[in-house]
């Protein structure tokens, strides 16, 4: 290979420079509402991401192939935040320059660096699935927006689930939780100790070091804790070894249950017939059967205009996407109706969004309703049980334990009231 | 103190520490010969993962091809990656080599999911799932499989250097420059390391990869790997053998015992105070060769 | 021709010690800081927060680093665990009511005592087993402050920081903290430029050649090496207390993890090792490449409608900060810093090539 050091060099100024010259596009059309998709695509949420946007450029496509929203084209900026602060920043103030009303990061750590900004420049910063559990409360966080059920919901409903397969107490059972030693593997032990108290179950919690990909001495620990349910809690390739092994010290998967994040290509590395039985939280339809996903194929699909591998279509996270898009095209329309005019802001968007009521994306998701205190959206979701080849729901939508989340929402939500401002 | 789990965790624990023990012995082929501490390693352990994968689900081979396959690209590739990159570096300063290490390290983990797709992949080499109980022990079919094809790739490389090339490689280790003045070809015998290092890291992705499936996490492997050649002597073979049980049992009674105190996943920093504790005290390991400077 | 270096003869030894003996030198360094002080006003909001903030905040960092790995020859893989430091100390003395001028003491003395505990390593071992130490050393710390509810902050693991004030000025709006964050670079800066001509610098730059041999010269290798370790962290201390301050404005541990560590070793690297100009170089190009990558790769695939695969697109910054690592070590070893010297070499003199330097 014949680089020397001129070449490397002119090479590398040369890439870097380029950005500079070519004329950026002055995207002339007007009725563009923008919103700024910088995501984690290369670090942590790498199991989720490529999936996850896949579905919402897919709906946002839908939307604008059907002439937009109001004669408005949805234009989603996507890029790659890798969870890295200064870029994630970069891409949060470029959106603002170039005047996105709408950001959602889908991390943690990015969404709480940036909840402070989103709030001083009333920008909506989605945080679905990720970010504060607190955020829940609305009139702590006028601009943060989760628009689904939160971990403390999530859990509440899995201890529900669990209290109905018990035969409706959980008086004198073993819970033990298996989680990720994160803040966001922690983040449901507040309300699974008030639970155990006030329901009288016993709760036993092992965490494992992150990412998770060596579980072997948690494991054996949980079988001989001979528990009556086991709840585990991680993400990406925690959740697939959390399975793995526990199908390996021969727990009965029926009585497993984990959060919003596992996906049919868990599934498909843990062994698909290995794994039946196991139970996720589903905060909207999965598959391919919800009107959206078959409108996206019919229309999007079809046409050779899908952001992504056509096999991804339906699957766990990419509903997520669709969900979460069909959430923010609503709240557009929404926004709209209440002033057709605009113009088009960051607080104009979040009167729409915080105006959500009954919305289930034609029987997607739960019947949402979004109010200027409770951003979760009403804390339903579902139990769907994996059955070898598919998850199928065990039960309606529901939503179970509030009282308990929503203490803890106005605990820290008080707190950050106090201090954070 | 229930004393059979204590048991269960440390035969899952020896079993583990074999496994981990395979990405170091990586690390150690290459020191020993080179004098470089290869911080790419753990990326190596999921390059090989990655390339079998890509060779079993893209082409469609079986996998014991795909494994051999991916053993003689990696061999190529680890010693490429000596040939273009670090054979450059001798004579700088060591911090240069361990930063084109990392970057190596960084790059790897950059181009392995931005080609083959970030969404884990499922690498089955069919190992049962099914428990497999001794009395009340339960044995985890996975690393009992997966620690004894370790345990018989550091023996077979023990014996490697007692073949004729591996004499070689014991000489270049001993002294290049002297080597060099009895005619071996030390460059080649430091590309073989190289080679022969990644075909460890490869084995290591494998059947990492089998357990959790291939994803950039594998390269999480290399903090392990670089505690048991710390522990065990950066120049030893047999030190990474005891070594990895040490480590790996440290940490499966860690999480046992600990952990509950703690109230916190200690298993990681096990091997973070392994590696600082032996530096204080015995900054060449169990077994590894005392370094004497002069000026 | 800019320079005019046959026009100018010190005629007293002041002169010729001066920071920038060359007048050109001064006019250029005076030029760019009168641009930085005037960049508020001439520069949207969006450059300074996503760009010029960072870029201040990350090469201060990077200097304080340069000293220990360029000044004295350590190597250091747990800067990010000594930031960390510096901001959980000073974020919780201003949250306790402390002024923030004396929090960021504060906050650079704790890193600096615990600083010292990583230099105790260096003491023991060099080379790639000091890196190893003080790679541990990373975690551990990363473990005690997340394992820590008092220090970390409860279950959802995060602090805000409270609104602060510095010497009477607000900290709130992006100007106020962009002069905040220019003041500090400038005086570590000014520290950096001027450590090298200090007996402290003589001796670290003596320990850094061989350590034997300086204590052989009756350089205290024991004090030096201990000394080193302890401003360097201090420099990290304060600069991961503005950090937290200024930019991150809620911390929480994942900030501070050995990413920051391997960014900051990288900027180093590619900014030129021992040089106070480089860390300037590498840290924007490290931190702007991938954004600016990431741009481009987004540009290209909307505006010439190449369907790249979105996980190649959004992995290619990442291969690019590994490449531009693995390139600088192998075609410019000694970084950016080397590349300027170069070209300022070469226009010291010109056009007048043959003539003396």
């Amino acid at each position: 290979m014949a680089v020397n050091r001129r070449i490397f060099v002119s090479g590398t100024a040369a890439t870097l420079a380029a950005p500079a010259l070519i004329p950026s596009h002055a995207f002339g059309q007007d009725k563009v509402i923008r919103f700024t998709m910088a995501q984690d695509f290369t670090r942590i949420y790498t199991f989720v991401t490529s999936e996850y946007s896949q579905g919402q450029r897919d709906y946002f496509t839908l939307i604008n192939e059907r002439g937009g929203v109001n004669g408005h084209r949805i234009q989603a900026d996507v890029a790659d935040h890798a969870n890295d602060l200064p870029r994630a920043i970069e891409a949060y103030e470029r959106g603002k320059r170039e005047g996105a009303v709408l950001c959602d990061p889908l991390s943690t750590p990015v969404a709480r660096a940036l909840v402070p900004r989103a709030l001083e420049d009333k920008i909506n910063l989605i945080t679905a699935f990720s970010g504060r559990s607190d955020a829940a409360d609305g009139s702590a966080f006028p601009y943060v927006l989760p628009l689904s059920i939160n971990y403390w919901t999530q859990a509440g409903l899995i201890v529900d689930h669990f209290a109905k397969v018990a035969g409706g107490s959980l008086r004198g059972k073993k819970i033990v939780f298996v989680h990720i030693d994160t803040p966001f593997g922690k983040e449901p032990l507040p309300i699974l100790q008030v639970l155990a108290q006030r329901q009288g179950f016993e709760l036993v919690t092992f965490p494992y070091t992150p990412p998770g990909n060596d579980q072997a001495a948690i494991w054996p620990q949980v079988r001989r804790a001979r528990p009556d349910f086991v709840m585990f809690w991680g993400a990406g390739v925690g959740q697939t070894v959390a399975m793995t092994e526990a199908i390996r010290n021969g727990l009965p998967m029926d009585r497993v249950s984990s959060s919003v994040w596992m996906s049919e290509s868990d599934m498909e590395v843990v062994g698909k017939a290995a794994a039946k039985g196991v139970m996720k939280v589903e905060p909207c339809a999965s598959g391919r059967d919800p009107k959206p996903i078959k409108d996206i194929l019919a229309e999007v699909v079809a046409k050779g205009k899908g952001a992504g591998p056509e096999a991804k279509i339906g699957t766990a996270y990419y509903n997520y996407g669709v969900q979460m898009a069909s959430l923010m095209v609503e709240g557009v329309r929404k926004a709209f109706e209440k002033s057709p005019n605009g113009p088009i802001t960051g607080a104009w968007l979040n009167e729409g969004l915080r105006s959500i009521s009954n919305f289930t994306a034609e029987g997607m998701l739960p019947p949402t309703t979004v109010t200027k205190e409770d951003h979760q959206g009403g804390g339903q979701g579902r139990i769907s049980q994996w059955d070898g080849t598919k998850f199928v729901p065990i039960t309606g939508w529901f939503t179970a334990n509030q009282d308990v989340v929503w203490g803890e929402v106005k605990k820290y939500s008080e707190e950050f009231r106090r201090t954070g401002k | 103190m229930d004393y059979i789990l204590i048991a269960e965790l440390a035969v899952s624990g020896l079993f583990v520490g074999l496994m981990y023990a395979l990405v170091s012995l990586g690390i150690v082929l290459i020191y020993k010969t080179s004098g470089l501490v290869n911080l790419a390693q753990g990326a190596m352990a999921m390059t090989g993962g990655y390339v079998t994968w890509a060779i079993a689900a893209g082409l469609g081979a079986p996998m014991w091809i795909a494994i051999m396959a991916a053993l003689v690209v990696m061999f190529g590739a680890g010693m490429m990656v000596e040939r273009l990159a670090l054979r450059r570096m001798i004579g700088q300063p060591v911090i240069m080599t361990i930063m084109l290490t990392l970057g190596i390290e960084i790059m790897l983990r950059g181009l392995m999911p931005g080609v083959f797709g970030a969404a884990v992949k499922r690498l089955d080499i069919g190992i049962p799932q099914a428990p497999l109980f001794l009395g009340e022990l339960l044995i985890n079919r996975a690393t009992l499989i997966g620690g004894v094809i370790s345990l018989g790739l550091i023996v077979l490389s023990l014996a490697f250097f007692n073949s004729r090339y591996g004499v070689v490689m014991r000489a270049v280790a001993d002294d290049q420059t002297a080597s060099w003045s009895v005619g071996i070809r030390v460059e080649r015998a430091i590309a073989v390391a190289w080679g022969l290092g990644a075909v460890m890291a490869t084995s290591a992705g494998i059947l990492w990869g089998a357990t959790q499936g291939v994803d950039w996490s594998l390269s999480l492997l290399l903090v392990k790997a670089l505690a048991i050649a710390i522990l065990g002597g950066l120049d030893s073979i047999p030190g990474v053998l005891l070594a990895g049980l040490i480590v790996g049992v440290a940490e499966s009674l860690a999480t046992g015992i600990i952990d509950p105190l703690v109230g916190g996943g200690t298993r990681d920093i096990v091997a973070s105070v392994i590696i600082l504790v032996t530096l204080l005290l015995k900054p060449h390991g169990l077994f590894g060769r005392e370094h004497i400077e002069r000026v | 021709m800019f320079y005019r270096r046959a026009g100018i003869r010190h005629t007293r030894y002041q002169d010729e010690r001066q920071l920038f003996p060359l007048g050109f030198d001064r006019f250029l360094i005076l030029s760019v800081l009168a641009l930085l002080i005037a960049a508020p006003f001439l520069l949207d909001r969006f450059y300074l927060a996503g760009y010029l903030i960072p870029w201040l905040i990350w090469t201060s960092a990077a200097l304080g680093l340069n000293l220990l790995m360029g000044g004295a020859g350590q190597i250091h893989l747990g800067y990010g665990a000594v930031m960390a430091i510096g901001a959980y100390t000073s974020v919780h003395l201003v949250r306790a009511g402390v002024p923030l001028e004396f929090a960021m003491i504060a906050g650079g003395l704790m890193s600096a005592s615990i600083g010292i505990v990583f230099g105790a390593a260096a003491l023991r071992v060099k080379g790639i087993y000091l890196a190893m130490a003080t790679l541990a050393m990373q975690y551990i710390v990363d473990f005690v402050i997340s394992q820590t509810p008092a220090i970390s902050g409860g279950s959802l693991a995060t602090i805000q920081v409270p609104p602060v004030s510095f010497l009477g000025i607000s900290l709130r709006g992006d100007t106020e903290t962009y002069y905040f964050a220019l003041f500090v670079c400038f005086l570590i800066a000014l520290f950096m430029l001027n450590v090298g001509r200090t007996s402290f610098g003589r001796a670290l730059a003596a320990v850094r050649e061989k350590d034997y041999a300086a204590q052989i010269l009756g350089v205290s290798v024991f004090k030096y090496k201990l000394l080193a370790f302890w401003v360097s962290s201090f420099i990290g201390g304060v600069v991961g207390s503005v950090l937290a301050v200024c930019y991150l404005r809620a911390i929480s541990p994942d900030q501070f993890h050995i990413e920051l560590s391997i960014q900051l070793l990288a900027m180093v690297i590619v900014g030129g090792l021992g040089s106070v100009l480089g860390p300037f170089f590498g840290a924007a190009l490290i931190l702007f490449a991938p954004i600016v990558l990431n741009n481009l790769t987004g540009l290209v695939a909307t505006s010439f409608g190449l369907a790249i695969p979105i996980d190649l697109r959004a992995h290619i910054p990442l291969i690019a900060y590994g490449a531009l690592v693995i390139g600088f070590l192998l075609y410019e070893p000694l970084g950016l810093a080397k590349i300027y010297s170069n070209l300022r070499n070469y226009m010291l003199v010109w056009p007048f090539r043959h003539a003396q330097r």
